[in-house]
């Protein structure tokens, strides 16, 4: 069995979304099952499925350095301060 | 409201049965489907078939609500017009399985008669039927495919067809209406001359079968329930023998 994660995209501009998971033999399968799982009721209008051993991952040991970087969050303060410093020094 | 000449009606209520018994059967697995995901894909597709056939009685009642209740379960056994293959009790998931295969194989066929049918409503009703039965199909093909690459599983799916073609054969069985229905409109042909079309899309798929080498059974132009019958509708009925005045 492969086990495939499911994504759905809504109606309109939104994105397609991870809704869960499911079990098969193969990818026909894996399809016609899902849509009875996971979309009866229309939740989307586009269903992809994709085999988990097939995703690439970056995990978390990968990801954490990233974690400590506040100056990256650049929000536009300093360079407004010194702006309106310049602007004062100058007058 | 149109009202339907009586081979029409005939001929309409066959197809309905035919419907309303699978669609029962389908929904006999809740719960006890091999696994959870088929399971739900059988409820679905047995509330297709029911579906239909209420679309079949309402065309057949002329919308009258107690006479589709009337056609559906209240009629007397012998005014049926069910085949012996969805009256079956059927003893093991890959027989259910070759049944499901076998009779939305033929089922597509059957709508594609129907799609211009002189009677009003009836058209539309088999394009959205022929629509679901796409889904059906793949069902129940995608299910074969991958068990049949398995050979105990394929061993068993063909002693299972071995016990089940017979009975499928007997789909094509003509109600005495039905010869009137099609020089009326009803239909475009006999639902007899879809039977090569089918059994060349059941050899393809199971190869290690002749149909040509089956019987089907003798229903007497669909007049005669099989021993199955009885017990089906009693069940189907339970609900509504409680209280038949009951308001929904």
């Amino acid at each position: 069995m492969r086990t495939y994660e499911v994504f759905l995209k809504p109606d309109g501009r939104d994105g397609f979304r991870h809704v869960g998971s499911i079990e098969a033999a193969n990818d026909e399968l894996a399809l016609v099952m899902a849509r009875e799982n996971y979309v009866r009721r229309a939740e989307g209008s586009l269903l992809w499925l994709v085999d988990r051993t097939q995703i690439v991952i970056g995990d978390e040991d990968f990801l954490a350095p990233n974690a400590d970087k506040p100056h990256r969050h650049n929000d536009g303060r300093m360079v407004a301060d010194r702006r309106r410093r310049l602007r004062e020094d100058r007058e | 409201m149109t009202v339907l000449s009586e081979s029409a009606s005939e001929y309409l209520l066959a197809f309905a049965d035919d419907e309303h018994l699978m669609g029962q059967r389908y929904t006999e697995w809740i719960g006890v489907a091999p696994f959870l995901e088929e399971d739900l894909a059988l409820a679905s597709i047995g509330q297709d078939e029911l579906g239909h056939a209420l679309m079949l009685y309402t065309i057949v009642a002329g919308g009258d609500d107690a006479t589709i209740d009337q056609l559906a379960l209240l009629r007397d056994v012998d005014d049926y017009r069910s085949s012996w293959l969805v009256e079956a009790n059927l003893p093991s998931w890959e027989h259910a399985l070759i049944r499901h295969w076998l009779y939305d194989a033929a089922e597509e066929l059957r709508w594609e008669l129907v799609d211009e049918s002189t009677v009003p409503g009836l058209a539309d009703v088999a394009e959205r039927a022929a629509q679901e039965e796409l889904y059906h199909r793949r069902h129940a093909d995608a299910l074969v495919d991958a068990l049949l690459g398995i050979p105990e599983s394929a061993e068993r799916l063909q002693t299972a067809l071995t016990e089940v073609l017979p009975l499928a054969l007997g789909l094509f069985e003509a109600v005495d209406g039905e010869a009137d229905a099609v020089t009326e409109g009803v239909a475009k042909a006999p639902f007899h001359s879809q039977r090569a079309v089918w059994e060349t899309r059941v050899v393809q798929r199971f190869t290690r079968v002749d149909p040509g080498q089956c019987t089907a059974p003798d229903q007497d132009r669909r007049r005669r329930r099989s021993s199955d019958f009885a017990p089906l509708i009693a069940r189907m009925r339970e609900v509504y023998d409680l209280d038949p005045s009951a308001v929904w």
